[in-house]
């Protein structure tokens, strides 16, 4: 089962993170959000005309696809815009259509075009919040964004029960009953809108962006023929039963657009919902009663919800099918590993024995020719010297590559970047970039496993590494060690890469060097600075040294 | 075959034993040209076998040789000799062994490979200096009788004359003449100085 197409995954709305300090400068947009907000007024405008071909008495339209350009500009920048859009829309709404101001409160008037952006901020920040959380089966990528896109219209409707409620006569409607037509079609409205505009929308935005790889595969001709029977054979179905003077019925269609989303995924489930709304749409604009239209819609927003549901289901259950292929192959290199650790555990002690008697025999042979002055002499000098030089990396090899267990002992920061520096400068050597190691203060001692936390930092610097080693002229990777307030931070410094690459690593190895840290009792932070330099710092409580 | 102590006026002796005959080879030349009287073996039960005709201030091992575990070897050698100082060196370094040797065998060091000479010539050289001392405190302690020997350990316990004279049933003039003794055959001249050998 492959889908035809791979449209990336969105697993969760931008910058949730926002939301943990609550600044309230963060709600200002920043620099780059301009652009997108002046391109989001444009278009609210124009689909916001688009959308009274569908309209009605007592709601704004039945066919709302404003509502989808609003979450994917949520989803994409972050709920934080939430503000903004809503000073957007109000803005738009007060220039295009004035009359929305006449007849009530301006202060109602405004909540109402406010109200729903609030609605939709609302959702997509507690849908990221959820999602940071993970743990739940429904929150897998993209399950979070095809609860948003349903979520949110709903979140918007509930948000105006009360003034419907209430105050009835301000949307213009009056009784039971057409307080409830005109809350559907809200819903309706709002539903279409967001599972038709939004998710292409995204796709566009991070395919123009590279923040996903765009994979357009042709799609196996088997799979298309699949999905255009299913899908002809629904649509015909529910023409028959039209025929039959059974009304319009969508289970047919439903099945077959729920079908195509659980064996195709999000993108073929889209373009097969797209037939059907081409289908349904200019039949139902311009001239057709109420209570019709909204029964098409309803039928319409219904197979929406399910086929997009269903796509959205399947792309997540393949993305943790790939996420366990993925874990299956880490296994088997950790297998590897293991291996390959007591292999070069051996060789380590198979060398070290020899190299004790040769380091032994050239240092007296260098002592036996110091005076000569000749070649001998330089020779046995060198031999010794290298000897020397081996006898010292055996040490720290074997150091590293032993039995990572044992409680934690004070361990003199000095002689951890050493190892480190061993380890890492033969890789940075082989992949061209320079790696400057600052000196450390050797008093400086924190409590470690010393194996564990040389391979959180050997991490770090390997990431490091591999992220210039792309780049023309790669700028060093700088590792250092500063303590302040009772903190050693250890720092690995690299620029950002020119252009981002996609990589072979599992992209574990900070996920391992955090975990350890942790496990330490510190913490690990990256940041990003103005100038495009890349900061990981890996802090850790000092302790007392006497 | 008598037990033969090395000579106190001699420069420190020294068994090395490793199962790389090469390396104990090397590593007993190396001590000779610092100025240890050193021997090489690669068989731990020919070292504990010859042990008792040359023994030694002090004695280097392998902590894995064949089936012979390095601790198992300190534990017959020092059944053998209590006075000889024990080194222990390893290419399978580990915290706990490190521990275990200084704590549980009496190791002057323990030392991973490729052997540190600096290090390794300074152990042995503070372990031949304890193992000399160790012999000569044995030694002067061996003249004692039984007797002179109970008032040695009440005096290193701070014990005056009347008091010991109590404890051990004796007279006081009695006591006098033990602890003369004592004096004489430990070369002392002080109660702090038996304290110390008593160390």
């Amino acid at each position: 089962m492959t889908a035809p197409f791979s449209p990336p995954l969105i697993p969760r709305p931008a910058a949730p993170e926002a939301f943990d300090r609550l600044d309230p400068r963060v709600f200002w947009p920043r620099r780059q959000d301009w652009l997108a907000l002046a391109c989001y007024a444009v278009g609210f405008a124009v689909m916001h005309r688009l959308a009274a071909y569908w309209g009605g008495s007592g709601f704004y339209s039945l066919w709302f696809p404003a509502a989808g350009l609003r979450l994917a500009l949520l989803w994409r920048l972050g709920a934080r815009l939430t503000p903004a859009i809503a000073l957007v829309e109000i803005a738009v709404d007060v220039t295009l259509t004035p009359a929305v101001l006449a007849g009530v409160p301006w202060t109602v008037a405004i909540w109402g075009i406010a109200r729903p952006v609030l609605a939709y901020g609302v959702t997509v920040a507690a849908i990221g919040w959820l999602a940071e959380r993970r743990g739940a089966a429904l929150l897998t990528a993209p399950m979070p964004l095809g609860l948003a896109l349903v979520l949110a219209p709903l979140t918007a409707v509930l948000s105006a029960v009360p003034q419907a409620l209430t105050s009835p006569e301000l949307t213009g409607v009056s009784g039971p009953r057409e307080v409830i037509v005109s809350l559907a079609a809200f819903a309706v409205g709002d539903l279409l809108g967001t599972l038709f505009i939004a998710p292409p929308l995204l796709w566009i935005a991070d395919a123009v962006s590279g923040r996903a790889r765009w994979r357009w595969p042709l799609p196996s001709l088997l799979a298309a023929v699949e999905t255009a029977g299913i899908l002809g054979l629904g649509i015909g179905l529910a023409r028959l039963l039209d025929q039959a003077e059974l009304g319009m019925q969508p289970a047919p269609v439903l099945v077959a657009v729920a079908w195509i989303g659980l064996r195709f995924g999000r993108a073929a489930a889209w373009g097969a919902l797209l037939v059907v709304v081409l289908r349904v749409l200019p039949d139902t604009a311009g001239a057709m009663d109420t209570p019709e239209r909204l029964q098409r819609h309803l039928a319409l927003a219904t197979i929406v919800v399910a086929g997009y549901l269903a796509g959205s289901f399947a792309d997540a259950q393949a993305a943790a099918r790939a996420m366990l292929e993925r874990r299956d192959r880490l296994l088997f290199q950790a297998e590897r590993l293991k291996t390959l650790r007591a292999m070069s555990v051996a060789v380590i002690h198979e060398v070290s024995q020899p190299l004790s008697t040769l380091a032994i025999e050239a240092r007296h042979l260098h002592r036996l020719t110091a005076g000569r002055g000749d070649e001998i002499a330089d020779g046995a000098a060198l031999i010794d010297r290298k000897a020397e030089h081996l006898a010292t990396l055996i040490r720290r090899l074997r150091r590293f590559g032993g039995h990572a267990e044992g409680a934690p002992q004070p361990l003199a920061l000095t002689a951890l970047v050493d190892m480190v520096a061993t380890l890492a400068q033969a890789e940075a050597r082989e992949a061209g970039v320079a790696l400057v190691i600052a000196p450390v203060d050797p008093a400086w001692q924190v409590m470690a496993q010393e194996v564990e936390l040389a391979q959180a930092v050997m991490n770090l610097v390997r990431n490091a590494v591999q992220a210039t080693q792309g780049d023309a002229a790669p700028d060093p990777v700088t590792l250092g060690v500063t303590a302040d307030q009772g903190h050693a931070v250890i720092h690995v410094v690299n620029r950002a890469p020119a252009r981002p690459v996609a990589r072979d690593g599992m992209g574990i190895g900070t996920h391992v060097a955090r975990a350890i840290v942790e496990a330490h009792g510190g913490t690990l932070t990256r940041t990003r600075g103005p100038d495009d330099m890349v900061h990981a710092a890996l802090s850790l409580p000092l302790i007392e040294t006497r | 075959m008598p037990f033969r102590s090395p000579d106190p006026a001699a420069p420190g002796t020294v068994h090395v034993l490793d199962d790389d005959a090469d390396l104990g080879a090397a590593v007993a030349r190396m001590l000779t040209r610092q100025g240890f009287v050193a021997t090489a073996f690669d068989d731990p039960a020919a070292l504990l076998a010859a042990y008792p005709g040359r023994a030694a201030h002090a004695v280097v091992t392998d902590v894995m040789m064949g089936e012979w575990n390095g601790f198992d070897f300190a534990e017959r050698l020092r059944s053998l000799d209590a006075h000889v100082a024990i080194l222990f060196m390893t290419a399978w370094p580990s915290t706990a062994h490190a521990v275990d040797s200084v704590r549980l065998h009496g190791g002057v060091d323990y030392l991973d490979k490729p052997i540190d000479e600096a290090r390794l010539c300074a152990s042995l050289r503070e372990g031949v200096a304890w193992s000399t001392a160790s012999r000569a405190t044995a030694r002067r302690l061996g003249d004692l009788s039984p007797r002179e020997r109970q008032v040695f350990d009440l005096m290193v316990q701070g014990h005056g004359n009347k008091a010991m004279a109590g404890l051990l049933g004796l007279s006081p003039k009695t006591i006098e003449d033990h602890r003369a003794a004592v004096f004489q055959k430990t070369q002392t001249q002080s109660v702090a100085q038996l304290i110390a050998l008593s160390r």
